[in-house]
């Protein structure tokens, strides 16, 4: 019997595990935009919560393995504050830099989660910001920022001077309408998501304009305000595909691969929630029964970032967890 | 402009909509009114609400669980709808069909209620009354969850009926029995609610209407005079056939958008303020088989809503106060942080939006008001009006600077009058007024120090129109 393969086929992918459960302070995250994972597997999270629970503001830190380490910032304007975040990064000395969409500031904190400054100045002029919302720090150690407002890439040096800029508001080529997150690869490609535009724009390191993957719809290949992104080491390039549900994975040249759309199973900290509730446990059973897919599936993800060992992460942003995947070189059974 | 056309267009917009910046009244006014009442009525001819950007910037209303994000959500769409009689719509059917939080304690199925008298709130009425018995928080706020085939609760037999639908009485007539309570209730069973997933760990998920023929009672029922083996569907259809069911919703109708009306229980014994008006209404709704748009389309372009006799004779209920106070003052047009106060204002007056005291909703007209939620209503007026910092009052201070280069306090409160409104005010409250602007004498606004006089005295005497009792009224 013939067996007929279609589609890439050089890849597999497996679902890793969860990590994270809804809480407004330390094991737990409430509406997290993004995350940065450091070399040794420590998770920086940003958590936006809402206007009446600002105790949910804050960057959690966690291990990839789902242990506690701390939390710092708070909701405020006051310096090492924030009140509309969107993006966290890591510079090569491992420290933290927020964006706040709203204060149209990057904050930057040592790894220990210390203010150390801030910078960004509102307005439409080289190295002023309107809504800043992708983060990303190039091997030189310069700073990307998605100037959504003004519909534009922006970098700076990590101290905030302006460098340069690339964009403008559009739909052609190389044109963005409120673009989200940004991804850059081994060899320094920038990859933007456009996300009015519901594409991906590829570019040079100095912003010149190469590809755009994706069109608007919910179909393959097809994105709805896709938001943040990664590139592994491969070149393939994940997105999340935010208003579809799910994260979508294309080849280099931006061919349709695979897609997620959520496996969770209880994470460590869901189950010690439940542990000390048979109520919940009951309902959940029942609930679990009439339709699994809700808890498993991808609820609006919004970041996906890989980390050291090469596992793909992804944020799902209203189930306030994370879901992991694994790309295994050999083929896998799933 | 002629004033009357402003007048007549700032009164359409108040009662079929949360009121408009002076701006908009003039240029809706210039559209002319009946092209105004058409968009009003049709609203997928005016621009939806950017649903992507209204997430983005605040990611929490997604499949929002906290009752604050709903609410709030809610009072962002009454400020920044361009489809503001949809909004309006909503808000009349959930004073209706009331079910609240504190029971129902999941704030994704307040909105989930909400969005239902959104869509669907200017449709067939059938069809609207079918969602509702469908939806699983008024299922569970009216215990129709507990209610089977082997063990009876009357609770969402009688509600519907009684305040739903029906009403108790008409013309001095009751319109049912306690038997058609029953029938009705039995009709029902089996309407139930899937099991949802706990608030933990990743919080709830959305109640889903689930119908089990296993508890339904399934035998013959006589209902309102009609006899065979009626399901919930039937009971609705029957329901909706009822003169009194048309004279329901006219009278409900007329005491929203036109005229405070007695209080609901009153009905059954009181004779309609407007007998007219009200046939006019009823007729639509059989014309058009059970139209709301249709019946709203007589009411806009009925001399009954336009006359002078019934504007400002109905007491902004604390949503409109809040919500038309921020429209007039250009505030929270897009997004921004502070919305949540601003969302709670209307529950410090008296009404607790997604949450009503219970299944009969609020009394409305002059029971908003007593000592308490006076002094709120004037304070958050007056703060909003006094705030000459705010974009749309400074729209309205320069409007007043270009009345003429020198104003007499006549003129003066006559055009502060006009701007904040046009509000109408009695003689008396009009000497007081003119008195307390006449202590300053006349203003100019030639050079700085005059223009900051005359800004400062246009916020105070906005401040003093806010707390007169005529601006309690729309």
């Amino acid at each position: 019997m013939a067996t007929h393969f279609f589609g890439l086929t050089s890849r597999t992918y497996k679902y890793s595990h969860a990590v994270g459960r809804a809480e407004f302070a330390g094991t737990g995250f409430r509406n997290p935009t993004d995350m940065a994972i450091a070399a040794d597997g420590t998770v920086y999270i940003c958590n936006r919560s809402y206007e009446n629970r600002p105790d949910g503001v804050h960057i959690t830190v966690i291990t990839m393995d789902e242990d506690y380490v701390t939390e710092f910032g708070a909701y405020g304007e006051a310096d090492g504050e924030f009140m509309w975040p969107t993006s966290v990064v890591l510079d090569s000395k491992g420290n933290v830099y927020l964006a706040d969409e709203w204060l149209n500031r990057i904050t930057k904190f040592t790894s220990d989660g210390e203010f150390v400054s801030k910078w960004g100045t509102a307005g439409s002029g080289d190295g002023e910001l309107k809504g800043p919302a992708g983060l990303a720090i190039d091997s030189d150690d310069n700073i990307f920022v998605v100037d959504a407002g003004n519909h534009r890439v922006q970098k700076f040096s990590l101290d905030g001077k302006y460098i340069s800029k690339f964009g403008s508001e559009g739909s052609a080529d190389g044109e963005f309408n409120n673009p989200w997150g940004i991804a850059l690869d081994g060899e320094g490609h920038i990859y933007i998501a456009d996300w009015r535009n519901d594409r991906i724009q590829k570019f040079t390191a100095d912003g010149k304009w190469e590809a755009s993957i994706g069109s608007s719809g919910s179909g393959v290949g097809q994105l709805n305000r896709p938001n943040g992104l990664a590139v592994d080491s491969d070149g393939d390039i994940y997105v999340a595909d935010w208003m579809n549900n799910r994260v979508q994975v294309f080849a280099p040249d931006g061919r349709y691969i695979t897609e997620f759309r959520g496996q969770a199973e209880l994470s460590k900290w869901g189950r010690d929630k439940l542990a000390s509730n048979p109520d919940m446990i009951r309902q959940r059973s029942l609930a679990y029964a009439n339709d699994p897919g809700y808890e498993q599936g991808l609820a609006h993800p919004c970041a996906v970032k890989i980390d050291s060992q090469g596992r793909i992460v992804i944020i799902d942003h209203t189930r306030n967890r994370l879901q992991v995947y694994v790309k295994e070189a050999e083929p896998a059974l799933v | 402009m002629a004033e009357q056309d402003i007048a007549l267009m700032a009164h359409l917009l108040r009662r079929a909509g949360f009121g408009a910046s002076r701006d908009e009244i003039e240029a809706k006014a210039s559209q002319g009114y009946d092209s105004v009442v058409q968009e009003l009525l049709n609203p997928e001819s005016q621009e939806a609400v950017e649903e992507d950007l209204l997430i983005r910037y605040n990611p929490s209303y997604y499949e929002a669980a906290a009752i604050e994000n709903n609410v709030q959500q809610w009072v962002w769409r009454m400020i920044n709808s361009p489809r503001q009689l949809q909004e309006k719509v909503a808000l009349f059917w959930h004073m209706i069909f009331c079910a609240g939080h504190s029971k129902i304690d999941s704030g994704q199925e307040m909105g989930l209620m909400v969005d239902i008298f959104r869509q669907d709130g200017m449709g067939k009425f059938d069809d609207l009354l079918l969602k509702l018995s469908t939806n699983p928080g008024m299922m569970y706020y009216l215990d129709n969850t507990e209610s089977h085939k082997a063990n009876l609760n009357e609770n969402y037999g009688r509600e519907l009926l009684e305040l739903f639908s029906l009403g108790v009485g008409m013309d001095e007539a009751f319109n049912y029995s306690e038997d058609d309570v029953k029938v009705c209730a039995r009709a029902f069973t089996g309407w139930n609610i899937a099991p949802p997933y706990p608030p933990f760990p990743h919080g709830r998920s959305p109640w889903e209407f689930r119908f089990d023929p296993a508890d339904h009672d399934f035998s013959e029922k006589t209902f309102l005079g009609e006899t065979g083996n009626w399901n919930g569907d039937d009971i609705i259809r029957i329901v909706c056939e009822q003169p009194a069911t048309a004279r329901f919703l006219a009278r409900h109708l007329y005491n929203y958008f036109v005229a405070d009306e007695p209080q609901i229980p009153a009905w059954r014994l009181t004779p309609p303020r407007d007998q007219k008006a009200i046939e006019a209404m009823e007729k639509a709704y059989y014309d058009s088989d059970h139209s709301i748009k249709k019946m709203l389309e007589v009411l806009f372009t009925s001399d009954f809503f336009k006359d002078d006799s019934v504007r400002y004779q109905k007491v902004k209920n604390p949503t409109e106060m809040v919500v038309s106070l921020i429209r007039m003052t250009g505030e929270f047009q897009g997004y921004q942080p502070g919305l949540f106060e601003v969302s709670q204002e209307p529950k410090y007056m008296g009404m607790d939006l997604m949450n009503p005291p219970t299944v009969e909703g609020w009394h409305t007209g002059r029971e908003w008001i007593d000592s308490g939620t006076l002094v709120e209503r004037i304070n958050f007026a007056s703060d909003m009006l006094g705030n000459t910092e705010l974009e749309g009052v400074r729209s309205l201070v320069n409007r007043m600077m270009g009345l003429g280069a020198k104003l007499t306090p006549e003129q003066f409160v006559n055009g502060c009058l006009d701007l904040t409104g046009p509000v109408q005010v009695t003689p008396d409250t009009m000497g007081q007024l003119i008195a307390h602007a006449s202590q300053e004498g006349d203003l100019s606004h030639g050079n700085a120090s005059e223009q900051s006089e005359f800004t400062r005295r246009t916020g105070e005497m906005f401040q003093m129109i806010a707390a007169t009792a005529e601006f309690q009224f729309e």
